[in-house]
């Protein structure tokens, strides 16, 4: 069994020339060994007559030695008698022929027995002529006269000893060659026999032979590209292919390839096929976006969850319909076919505008169609991508809307701050000034008058100064305040406050210090608002200060800023009020205590000052009396200073 | 020093237009500068007649408001600077309650030669103002010495 399966194996591994050359070289392999079969007949054959022949040959000259011999005795025996000479001539003509008649016979004997015999008869038949020369020579009388007569008589007696002799030795012959041309004959007919049994076989044999190779070669060949053909075609068809032995040639290693296309394709097939099922699914999941698809005349071809959502059809409602179902009646006539024709020409369209629902309300889109392609460049459909911009053109409507109203807010309110500033300051204008005239020619006024004019100059001042700090408070909240931020050199900004204010610390009696941690620092600031900020905080030391001796000024670098220090040493700050103190008109009750004037502004200004400059302010209470900081940034190198 | 060539009769003789849309403003200027002896001094609170006044009166010196209704101070500080000849030296004192530093650059880039913001001191606008009038009468006796 492993013999077979070893030899199938070896077969089908053989490459294909060879298994051609074996199935054309099998029958003519088969039909040469029937030839030479025949030529091997037909010699034999040949043989066999040569053999029938020769024994023919044989007979016929034996009884020729004979009848030469009877009839060369029979003439002696007449010339004996009648002594004519014609009598003789048999016996010549026997003196002739015998020589190459035995010679013949010599050569073409073969038989042994016959041999012997053929011997016998040729010394026989030489004493028969030695005996017939002598007879003749003594009927010639050459030997003598009477006596030969005698002699005479007993040689031919002799002679016919002889002859009937031979006689006898030519009829075995005969008998032996009758006997081998039986044998022979027989030979023939049996070699015959064997010749058209050969040529019979010869053509079943060859016969089966060819059929034989036409088998294998179908079941081998034929058979085998027939499964690799019904491969192809399940290839082709995209199914399973069957399985085929794993043969070494051509054609094995044909439907091996084609496994392994088929693999690949397969796999290939598997991968597109999963990534299509994700993309499927994505599309189809997909809810912020419509995403459908229209055929080349604008028909829908499919329709995702997003699309659903947005536009309120569901699948089944819309597959097969037209697209312009999407647009109101005054686009609906030529806006999709321009956007599908833009589409077609430019490959993409974006667009953005009103769309309908299946409820007919109207959304805004932003749509975006896309042409797809065959192979050759056919438009084959389209990919519409729809999302809703209703909230976001709503949004962004409300935000342009607020960002105008804001921005209108703002003039509104630095237009509001700059009438208000000139409504409040001409009025105050008009007082003040004829205040100031009535208060320069005092001495024609009487005593009540001159005290009337004084509580209007110091109530009109006290209004003005409000009225400047409630705009300038509005106006930093506004964003309408103009800060110029530069470098400020700090020691030329305190020399300036410090001579301003001077004259309000010295009115309270008190002594004025400054203390610089060190010279030629440089903030980041607006040197008027700055200004601003330390005189209010002295002003506040100075009127708040009754008990204390002095006001202090100090400032020096902290880290990346710089920070100012506004102190005194009078009665401080009731630590319970002090979360107050930067809130608008909170005076934290002085007004009665101390009868001290103000806006209750001034530290509600410096805070917004002082954070409009990128700085901060706080109040901290020392060991006695009060004390204001604020920062400011510190320049990041130091200007040139002006040589005066 | 100015003392020496300018007698205090030759300042107060000087005609001076004050323009003003609220009539308080403009009696309040009348009435320092009467004070302070001036006795050509003219008023006016319907800024669509001032530019008129202005040709008519030409007056050596203008005291100016700026935010008024129908024709604004700019407008008028404009219309003196095409009027007046290019050699000519006519003061305007701006006096306005828009304090702002736009309002301030504006006015003086027009031709403005002094600006006060309301509520101004009475005193020191007496003082500009005797000033530019000096000034005036400077240039003018200068154009006579070289014309």
């Amino acid at each position: 069994m492993n013999l077979t399966r070893f030899l199938t194996r070896f077969w089908a591994d053989r490459p294909l020339a060879l298994k051609g050359l074996v199935v054309v070289a099998l029958p003519l392999a088969i039909l040469l060994v029937s030839l030479s079969l025949l030529f091997q007949a037909s010699h034999a054959e040949e043989e066999a007559e040569d053999d029938v022949r020769r024994a023919f040959a044989v007979q016929r000259d034996t009884y020729q030695v004979h009848a030469l011999l009877a009839e060369a005795a029979a003439g002696v025996r007449g010339y004996v008698l009648t002594r004519q000479a014609r009598f003789l001539e048999p016996y010549r003509k026997a003196e002739a022929d015998l020589p190459p008649t035995f010679d013949r016979l010599d050569g073409i004997i073969r038989d042994a027995e016959i041999r012997q015999r053929f011997e016998r008869i040729r010394s026989l038949a030489v004493r028969k002529r030695e005996g017939l020369h002598t007879i003749v020579e003594l009927a010639d009388g050459r030997l003598g006269n009477e006596r030969n007569t005698a002699e005479i008589e007993a040689a031919l007696v002799s002679n016919k000893i002889v002859l009937d002799a031979m006689r006898q030795e030519i009829d075995r012959i005969q008998v032996r060659e009758n006997a081998l041309l039986d044998q022979r004959l027989r030979r023939v007919e049996q070699v015959r026999n064997r010749f058209l049994l050969l040529t019979a076989i010869s053509a079943i044999v060859g016969l089966l032979g060819s059929l034989a190779a036409v088998y294998l070669f179908s079941t081998g060949i034929v058979r085998r590209i027939g499964n690799l053909e019904d491969n192809a075609e399940r290839l082709a068809q995209g199914e399973a292919l069957n399985d085929l032995p794993q043969d070494a040639d051509e054609i094995g290693r044909l439907a091996q390839r084609l496994t392994r296309a088929s693999a690949l394709l397969r796999g290939r097939e598997q991968a597109l096929r999963e990534s299509e099922e994700r993309f499927r699914l994505v599309i189809e999941e997909v809810r912020d976006y419509g995403i459908f698809a229209l055929d080349p005349d604008g028909v829908v071809t499919s329709w995702n969850l997003g699309a659903e959502r947005i536009k309120g059809w569901t699948a089944p409602e819309i597959l097969g319909q037209h697209f312009s179902h999407f647009y109101p009646d005054e686009t609906r006539d030529f806006l999709p076919a321009q956007m599908l024709q833009r589409a077609r020409d430019r490959g993409t369209v974006e667009d953005e505008g009103w769309r309908l629902r299946k409820d007919g309300s109207r959304f805004w889109a932003n749509v975006v169609i896309t042409s797809l392609h065959d192979d050759n460049g056919q438009v084959r459909g389209f990919a519409k991508v729809t999302r809703d911009m209703t909230e976001r053109r709503r949004s962004e409507e409300a935000l342009r809307m607020a960002r105008e109203d804001a921005i209108a807010a703002n003039l509104a309110k630095s237009e509001f701050l700059s009438r208000t500033s000139h409504e409040l300051r001409t009025p105050m204008s008009a007082i003040l000034g004829f205040g100031q005239l009535l208060e320069l020619d005092e001495e024609t006024l009487s005593p009540p008058h001159r005290a009337a004019v004084q509580q209007i100059m110091k109530a009109g001042r006290h209004l003005l100064s409000l009225i400047n700090d409630l705009l300038d408070i509005s106006s930093i909240e506004a964003g309408a305040t103009d800060m110029s931020i530069e470098a400020v050199d700090l020691d030329d900004v305190v020399q300036e406050v410090h001579a301003l204010a001077a004259p309000i610390v010295a009115t309270g009696g008190l002594t004025f210090q400054l203390e610089a941690a060190e010279p030629g620092l440089i903030a980041q600031a607006d040197r008027r608002r700055l200004i601003q900020v330390l005189l209010n905080l002295i002003a506040n030391a100075a009127k708040y200060n009754r008990t204390g001796t002095c006001v202090r000024l100090a400032y020096g670098r902290r880290g990346d800023d710089i920070r100012l220090e506004v102190e005194d040493d009078g009665e401080g700050i009731d630590p319970s009020a002090a979360s107050r103190l930067f809130t608008p008109f909170d005076r934290l009750g002085q007004q009665s205590k101390t009868r001290v004037e103000g806006t209750g502004l001034g530290l509600a200004l410096s805070k917004r000052l002082v954070e409009s400059m990128s700085g901060q302010i706080g109040y901290e209470a020392p060991a006695q009396g009060a004390r204001f900081w604020f920062t400011l940034p510190a320049a990041p190198s130091t200007p040139d200073k002006p040589e005066d | 020093m100015p003392g020496h060539l300018i007698a205090p009769g030759d300042l107060l003789s000087r005609r001076i237009l004050v323009i003003d849309d609220e009539e308080a403003n403009v009696l309040l200027l009348i009435a320092l500068l009467k004070r302070e002896g001036y006795n050509d001094v003219h008023g006016i609170t319907d800024p669509a007649r001032a530019m008129q006044a202005y040709i008519d009166l030409a007056p050596d010196l203008v005291l100016l408001d700026l935010m008024m209704p129908e024709v604004d101070g700019f407008q008028l500080l404009e219309a003196f600077g095409r009027h007046e000849r290019a050699d000519e030296y006519r003061p305007v004192l701006v006096l306005t309650a828009d304090t702002t530093l736009q309002a301030r650059r504006r006015a003086l880039s027009l031709g403005a030669k002094d600006f006060v913001a309301k509520p101004f001191d009475v005193i020191e606008v007496a003082l500009r103002i005797s000033n530019l009038l000096e000034t005036r009468l400077l240039y003018e006796r200068l154009r006579a010495q070289q014309a």
